[in-house]
This record gives C-alpha cells, structure tokens and sequence, in this order.
C-alpha cells in the first residue's frame, strides 16, 4: 500500500465508481453465466465455490473499508482456486465414491438411464429411410421383418401405400420409394445431422415408432421411471424398483443399472482403507523401509554434499570452478531421465555396469531381483540424483560461517575434527537444518523415483495385497487405490491421501521441534 | 485504469482456474457452447429458406469431433475433405498422442460435455468406460458379419451390447530367428532343449527372454490350461472364477520358473531386455507383438513369425471406435461407423498405415504382409477380458511370475498367493461377510433397504461355523436374501441356489428374530421370540 491515507478519506469520483460497478457487474455476469452452466451439470462444490469468490470479490470492490486488500485480491482469488479448492474437493472426494464406474453426477445417470427403451412384446422393428419436407416436417419409409414397405407420419396411422399412391415415387431395389412428393429422400448422415431425430415420435398416438440406431425404428416405450420421493428407478417392463444404493441403483434381488453416479458415502472409505488386508499385511514393513529410505537418502546424500562442499571450501583446490561445475551436471539432467538410465545401466542382462561386474568379478549384484540389493540400487540413484543440492546449499552455508570462529577454536588448540564437529557440523546444521527437513519429506514422499526405478519391486511373497520390497507409503497406495476391484476408485485413493497427509505432517512437526534445537545453537553462538 | 489491471487478471484467473482444476470442472467456459449449439441450428432443424438445396449450403450442417492416436489421425483427415463434399458433415480430428494417452481424457472430458463424439480405443476400456455410462452402443446390423468374430466379441460387453467397431486387432506372435532355427519347434519342452543345445554350442545366451509379466508370457500359461477369469453359462466373463492358481496356470508358471532356474531364460523379465536379446541374436525366440515389428526389421535379424507351440493362445487387444455417450451426435455418430467406417476403403487405408492385422475380414484377406498374417493365423488369440476385475489382476499376476521365476518361491505358492490377492481385492474390504439385505433394514438403522454392506446386519460367526443376527422388528411383512462378502456378486435365495429368489417373512406382532445361516446348505432358518 504506497498509496497515503490521505487519498483513501477522499470519496472516489464518480467516474472512478462507475467504473468499479462496471467491473463488478462485469465480472457478476460472467460468474451468473458459468455457474448457471455448472449447476444443471451437477457441479455443486465447484458452483459454490465460484460463487463464494466472486463475492468476496464483490465485497472488495465496492466496500471502502476493504480497499486494502484489493491489491491481494488477485493472489488471494488464485491461493482459492488453485490450493484451497483442491484441497476442500480433495476432502470432499475422500467421502465419496468418486472411481470408474461412478464417475457422473446423480443428474446425469438418472438421464441416462430414462434414455433406455424396451420393445413390447406386440411392438415391431423395421429399418427406415428418411424423408424431410421442405417445412422442416419428417416421415419415415419403413420395412418390417418381412420386407413389407410403411410410411410413416408423426400423429398419423402406418399406411402402405404402393408406388403411385399418396405421392409414393418408384420403389428401388431396396423397396425404398426414391421419391415422396413435398419431401426430399435423405441419405443416412443428412438424416442423422439432425440430433432431435431419435426423440421424435411417428405413427398414431398410443403405438408410437422411435429411431433407435442407424438401423432400426421401432414401437419402443421408456423402460425406466424414476421416483423422486424413493430415490428409485422402476422398471415398466418387470416392475422391479432399483433403489439408489450407495451410487447404484441396485434391485431387491442386486440387479444394478448401470451407469453408477457420484455419491456421498461417509467414512466408508476410511473404513475400507483401514479394514483392508493391506493394513493387515506389509503395511509395517513397508513403513519402516519408507522411514530407512528417506532418513538414509537424507543422510548420504547429505554427507556426500558436505563433503564435497569442504573439499572446495579449500582455497588451494585445484580447478576448483571446473569440477564444481561438473559436478553440479547431475542436477541439471532431468530426474526422469537419470532414473531411466540408471534402470539401463544396472539391467542384469544388458547394464553396462551388470557387464562390466560380471567381466570383472563374475558376478553381478542382483538389482532387480534381490530386495537388499534393490534397496541399495534406490538409495545410489538418488544419491546421484541430490548430492549436487546438498553441495550446493552447503557451499552456501559455508561462506556464512564467521572465519574468527576458527581462528579462535586454532588458538584453543582444536584440531580439524574438533572443529568440523564443534564448530562447521552444528553452525552448518542451523542454516540447513530446514532444508534437511524438506528434503526428508520429499524423500518421503519421492513416489516418481520408486515409481519409474522398479515400481517397487521385487514383490514381496506371501502378502495379502501386492507389495514390493522398495515400495514406499506412496506408491503403495498408488496401487492400492488404483488396482481395486472395479478400477480406479479416486474416493479412496483421496481418503489414503488424507491419511498420508496427517503422517507426514506429524512427521514435520516434530521435526521443526528438533530444529529448534539447532536454533538455539546458532543463538549461543 | 488503475482498476482494471488487477479485475482484468481475475477474469482471466477464474476461467483458467476453473478450466484447470480438475475432472469436476472441465467445462471451460469458452469451448463448450459455441460449437454444439450454433453449428447444426441452421440448416437441419430450421430450414427456413426452402430455396438453399442442402448441396449448396456454405457451412457444414454438422460437425464429428474425433479423438485419435497419432497414426490414426492423419487417415481420418486425408478422408475428411471427401467426407464433408459428399455429406456436408465436418470431421474434426484431434490427435493426442498414443492410443493409451486416449482414455484418461475422454474419462475426463466426457461427463463435462467436453468429449469428442467419436474416439478410438481398446477393447479393454470398456470396463471403466460402460460401467461409467460413458460410451453408447452400437448396432452394426447387418454388417457385422464383415468383421472377425473375435473383435465383435471383444467389443461386446457384459450385458450383451456392442459398444465399439473393431478395426484392428493385436495379439503376439512366435518370432524365431532362421538363422539358429530351421523348424520351429512344436512343443515349449522342445523350445528350451533347443534353447539349451544352441546355448552348450555357445551360439545363444538363452532360450528366449520374458518380455513381462503375464500378457507377454500368456501363449505359455495357455499352453498348460492356465486361464485368468471363467466364463459363466451365458458366455461373460465371471469375476468370481478366478484361473491364476489354476492347475495349468500353475505349470505354466513352473516351466517359466524351472527354465530360469536352469538358465534358460533370464530370471527377469524386461521388454526391452528381451527385444534386445533377439535382435542382436543372443536368443533365439522371442514372443512378440505387431508393436515391435519395425524395430525388429530394422535390426536386421532374419526371423519369420509363427503360431506359438503348444497351441498356446496369446490375449488379443482389438482396437475400435467407440461413441461418447455425452456426445450432442450419437445417431450421426453411430452412422459415421456403420456407413464410412466399416468399410472396406476406409478399413484398408487404416490397415495400411497401423501394421495391425484388420478386424474387417474383407480387408484381412487381402492381407500380404508375412508376419501380420502369421500373427493373423493364431485363431486362437482370445480377447483380454473386458470387465473392470481385470484392473486387480495385472500386478499380483506379474509379482506371482516374477516370485517364481526369481526363485524366490515355488511356482504353487506364488500363483495361490497371487490368486488369493486377486479375490481379495475383487471381493473388497468387507471380504468374509455374511449379510442378510432385505426390506427390514431401515428398522435396524441400517438408512437403507436391500443393502448388502450394512454392518448392522451382518451375521456374527458361531462357534458350530454357522452365522447369526438377532433383530427386533414390527409386525409386518418383509422379504431377505443372503448376500456374501458386502456385495450382490454372490448371493442365495430361499432354495439356497444362487439368485434364488427372495425369503419371506411375515410377523403378526413385534418380535425379536434370530436368523441362523449353514454356511453349508446356504439356508437360513428363523426363529422368533
């Protein structure tokens, strides 16, 4: 807010007013017509939420005591839309039975189940030809099972008129007329262009004829009606009631039509992840590796940063830019393709460095196969992957260390381990400490390494669900939540999500308790 | 001004935001009503000028939007021209990428209106896409008979519906190198005795190598009996037969796992450590798709493509059309594939682009290319199963190969594992459940009727093996069934039989009743207090 206060006392022109209630009419109209657009789709949560920031954007604008923050309007409109929405719809979906099989809204199934037609059982089917007249009106040349010809009109009687009767041209060799007088014969796509051809009714009332594919017409009749006030679909044929159940409407004898919808479902989510086999079986194995791999990840590869980092700390080392820069490459190189290569390089059958082993000694170490060993090929590639960061960022924190600090402790006699961890170790750790745990976290977390590494394997044997020996939390549920019974169920994987979320951020608190250690370090300094 | 800036921003911030956040918000609001609703209006619905002939209308009367792989998609334009002089209906064909790359879009895109009419895709979707009220069906009428049975059959889904047009199929081949093999052996015993002279001569490293888990080693698994899911009386797929601990399945497993353990194949399985392998002569067999037949020419390795030995079956993935259930043009849809797709111009341009053998017998025929049509000549390439189980399958199935090939278990143990996770994840969480759905429940404070998953009226396990519940009801007629696992997938009547039909029950006052389940004879008896 450069602005002073004096300005803001001011009342505002008029032309600077009916500019603002421009803007804001403006923007009104646009949200009244999009979200006018969601509702009849079913897009309750995102509707509300397009309507709660147009009127805090609303509020902003034309309230004087809000005019502070219309200079955050804009960040804090994009911190709604793009974080806090995700996350609220993140949470909604966790309650939900959102997954393949119920992808669409409640509105949208139940259209499309009234779409369905039966054919009575006194009803016939034909194939038909359309006609359109010039006043836009249809009629249809049908032929029955038979071969018999009709022509039919909307609100009139079948007729089978022969060539030369009620302006019936000609019959070609399919026994189609080529002519209708006041109507032009239409070929298959000019038919079709138009897409309210299907819901229009020919023949008298009562015994009316529907287009039902390319193909066929015929005498059909809706087969589903829907009650509102049971929630149900009958059926007109059987008379059975298909009762929404859990986003299906399913029958008494659990007949279910399909499609599925987006429903509400409670805890069953949470319920399912926590009544799972998968809780049951590897689950504390797969959490132990998950903590080993990231608290040793961090581990070498910081260890391998720092080390680097005093290497070049020395003033004296040589070509000192030239191998920095060298060994930064690695960070340089996008993680996906690394991770390829290094699945190449290691490749028991083909790796060069499989090869040049099993040149060498005889033998190889089994990556891919063996779980240690598997192990120890996660933990190498991403230490190749993150030292240069570390020795980056202790390159840094290096610098900020006072030279007086050593100089006092060379005084006192300390020798060069006494000062690395008297002195470097615990200054270096109150500068880092917070990136440490970042990068613990990410480690946690690095589904894209297990993911395009291994996958997680090798498998583990005897388990209830699929697991792998490196699979971390992540991509465990990753599997979990998208190898179900019935596909992909996001309702689950977003409530394995919210779980994962209160782990890690229990994790984080206490270790920023930790940190606080290091603090207090730095401040005795 | 000073105003606008920010107010600008937001506009543009809210439309992004809303076209970028996700499947629930697809419906960007600048694409979506411009072009179904101006397009068609004018000519067809409204022909208020009686003079314009449709020959000479300026604008197309209608338009398809098409979403295709990269190799499709320049067929489809190269016919788009002809197609619009001739119909006046405009294609608009989008290429996004692969044909695996398809289907998560369209799941996408579909129920915001934002989808194509018409995409391609694989058999195997219909799954996720049918049960999902996706994709709309099809009636090819007579012309289905043009077509090879297996595709329609792949296409097919449970409730007996057509839902795409196949225009190619996919299923491996043997390739065998010609210059190691003169006659390909007829039995896998003898691929690996071969396998095993040529290795002692040190002309190969292996027999052959797995390109992957279970698909890419299916023609040996079929072989020994192996099977993944049943077929029930009517002909579709069962979920709840599940083959992978099946004898044969098992012996499959077991010649792979005896082959590694002997060094005749590697222990791993890698596609591109297989390919490779072949390519560079160091085996000399290899089970391969039409995927890889360019990169095995230009590799330069003599081969020829043959049936596998044994009779073993490879899966076949069929690929076709299918038509957007949320598409403004379904019928113009469905007319565009029974009138320019299925035949036999357009079927031929396809084929000779995609290296695929044709799912149109017409153009099959005329098929020369060898090893398409060896590939062509395995009549027996069954179509993967289409239901959504199959998504639980794919990896306890490979980790059950790789535990046994890795000698890490036996192949019995590893396959009964894998089988074992399979129903597991197919029955789902509430697995071993007994329950009784009926039209009592809303009394139990279950907050429906019929539901098979109601915890508060699933049956306690007894000490004699049989299951209880104990309710207090009101005087009235109800009607029960017995549902297993929290699911209608298994289910018995009152004469015990699956489906059965419904028990019934009728209380003259307000009682508390026990009902006793054998999980034996699948009965139910009551009793009331």
């Amino acid at each position: 807010m450069s602005q002073p206060t004096k300005t803001e006392a001011r009342p505002p022109s008029l032309g600077s007013r009916l500019t603002g209630l421009a803007v804001v009419v403006l923007i009104d109209a646009a949200v009244i017509w999009f979200v006018s657009r969601l509702i009849p789709l079913g897009y309750y949560p995102l509707a509300a939420a397009v309507v709660g920031v147009a009127s805090f954007v609303n509020l902003v604008l034309l309230r004087r005591a809000a005019y502070p923050l219309r200079w955050m309007v804009v960040g804090l409109v994009l911190l709604t839309m793009f974080t806090l929405y995700p996350i609220g719809f993140t949470v909604w979906v966790a309650f939900t039975n959102y997954g393949e099989g119920h992808l669409i809204t409640k509105q949208q199934a139940i259209n499309q189940i009234l779409k369905a037609t039966y054919l009575p059982a006194a009803g016939k089917s034909y194939t038909w030809t359309a006609f359109r007249a010039d006043t836009g009106e249809y009629a249809l040349w049908l032929i029955d099972a038979d071969g018999q010809g009709y022509l039919a009109r909307p609100g009139q009687r079948l007729s089978q008129p022969s060539p030369g009767e009620a302006g019936v041209g000609a019959l070609d060799d399919k026994g189609i007329p080529a002519t209708l007088a006041g109507y032009t014969r239409l070929n298959p796509f000019q038919a079709a262009t138009n897409k309210d051809l299907t819901s229009l009714q020919f023949g008298e009332a009562g015994r009316t004829l529907q287009i039902r594919s390319p193909q066929e017409a015929a005498e059909l009749l809706p087969l589903y009606v829907y009650d509102a006030g049971q929630d149900a679909m009958r059926d007109q044929q059987t008379g059975a009631v298909y009762a929404n159940l859990r986003g299906t409407f399913t029958s008494s004898t659990g007949q279910e039509l399909r499609p599925g919808f987006i429903e509400t479902i409670q805890f069953a989510n949470f319920r399912e992840f926590f009544t799972s086999p998968a809780l049951r079986g590897p689950l504390v194995r797969i959490i132990a590796w998950n903590f080993g791999f990231a608290s040793l990840s961090l581990l070498l590869n910081f260890s391998l940063g720092l080390a680097i980092a005093l290497l070049f700390n020395d003033p004296h080392f040589p070509l000192k830019k030239f191998f920095r820069s060298l060994l930064i490459l690695p960070y340089t190189v996008p993680a996906l393709i690394t991770i390829l290569i290094w699945r190449g390089m290691l490749n028991p059958e083909l790796g060069v460095i499989d090869r040049t082993l099993e040149g060498l000694f005889g033998w190889a170490p089994p990556w891919f196969t063996d779980p240690g060993w598997a192990k120890v090929a996660i933990l190498l590639v991403n230490l190749w992957l993150s030292y240069p960061y570390f020795m980056l960022i202790c390159s840094g924190a290096l610098q900020s260390i006072p030279e007086e600090i050593y100089a006092a402790a060379q005084v006192d006699g300390a020798s060069g381990w006494q000062q690395f961890w008297s002195i470097t170790l615990p200054l270096l750790l109150v500068a880092v400490g917070p990136l440490l745990i970042a990068s613990f976290t990410f480690n946690f977390n690095n589904f894209n390494l297990i993911y395009l590494f291994n996958a997680g394997g090798p498998p583990m044997a005897g388990t209830p669900t699929p697991a792998g020996h490196t699979d971390i939390l992540i991509s465990y549920v990753y599997n979990l939540a998208f190898s179900g019974s019935r596909g992909v169920n996001y309702g689950l994987a977003a409530a394995i999500t919210i779980i994962i979320f209160f782990v890690v951020g229990t994790l984080t608190l206490f270790q920023f308790r930790l940190t606080r250690t290091w603090e207090e370090v730095g401040e005795n300094v | 001004m000073k105003k606008l800036g920010p107010i600008f921003s937001l506009i543009v911030v809210l439309s992004l935001g809303l076209a970028a956040c996700g499947p629930a918000s697809t419906p960007a609001p600048t694409a979506a009503p411009a072009e179904p609703t101006a397009a068609p209006a004018e000519p067809t619905a409204a022909p208020v000028e009686p003079t314009a002939a449709p020959t000479a209308e300026p604008a197309p009367s209608a338009t398809l939007k098409i979403w295709a792989d990269d190799t499709r998609t320049p067929i489809l334009l190269a016919f788009a021209d002809a197609f619009k002089a001739e119909y006046n209906v405009e294609l608009v064909v989008e290429d996004l990428g692969r044909v695996q790359d398809i289907r998560t879009p369209m799941i996408t895109a579909a129920p915001a209106g934002e989808g194509p009419d018409l995409f391609i895709g694989v058999h195997d979707w219909l799954g996720a896409l049918v049960e999902s009220g996706l994709v709309a069906p099809i009636d090819l009428g007579g012309k289905a008979d043009e077509f090879v049975p297996m595709s329609l059959e792949a296409f097919t889904y449970t409730d007996g519906k057509l839902y795409g047009v196949p225009y190619a199929t996919e299923n491996l081949g043997f390739f065998y190198n010609t210059d190691l093999i003169e006659t390909p052996p007829a039995t896998w015993a003898e691929v690996l005795e071969v396998g095993q002279q040529l290795q002692a001569e040190g002309k190969v490293k292996y027999a052959f190598a797995m390109a992957g888990g279970g698909y890419e080693n299916m023609p040996v698994l079929t072989a020994f009996g192996g099977y993944i899911f049943g077929k029930d009386a009517g002909g579709a797929w069962n979920p709840n037969d599940v083959g992978l601990d099946s004898a044969g399945m098992i012996a499959g497993v077991k010649y792979l796992a005896d082959a590694a353990a002997a060094g005749l194949i590697p222990n791993t399985a890698d596609y591109e450590t297989a390919h490779s392998l072949f390519e560079t002569g160091q085996v000399p067999f290899l089970m391969a798709g039409p995927w890889a037949i360019d990169r095995i020419r230009a590799s330069g390795v003599p081969y020829k493509v043959t049936t596998f030995p044994d009779n073993g079956a490879p899966f076949s993935g069929v690929q076709g059309f299918m038509v957007n259930a949320f598409s403004q043009n379904v019928l113009l849809a469905q007319t565009f594939l029974t009138e320019y797709v299925a035949t036999q111009d357009f079927m031929q341009q396809i084929y000779e682009t995609g290296l695929r053998p044709s799912a149109f017998k017409p153009v099959l025929e005329q098929t020369t290319d060898p090893d398409l049509l060896a590939m062509g000549q395995i009549t027996n390439a069954m179509p993967m199963p289409n239901i959504p189980e199959m998504g639980s399958v794919w990896t306890a199935w490979n980790n059950g190969i790789a535990l046994a090939t890795a000698g890490t278990q036996d192949a019995e143990a590893a396959m009964k594992d894998a089988a074992g996770q399979v129903r597991a994840l197919i029955q789902g969480a509430l697995a071993g459940m007994v329950n009784l759905p009926g039209s009592y429940q809303d009394q139990v404070g279950c907050g429906g009727q019929w539901d098979p998953a109601c915890e508060k009226t699933g049956l306690a396990k007894g000490d004699d093996g049989s299951y209880t519940l104990t309710v207090n009801l009101k005087a009235g007629d109800y009607e029960y069934k017995v549902a297993l696992d929290g699911s209608w997938t298994v289910n018995y009547g009152s004469d015990g039989a699956q489906d059965g039909p419904n028990y019934k029950l009728s209380l003259p006052a307000d009682s508390a009743v026990m009902f006793t389940y054998n999980p034996e004879t699948h009965l139910v008896t009551v009793e009331t207090k």
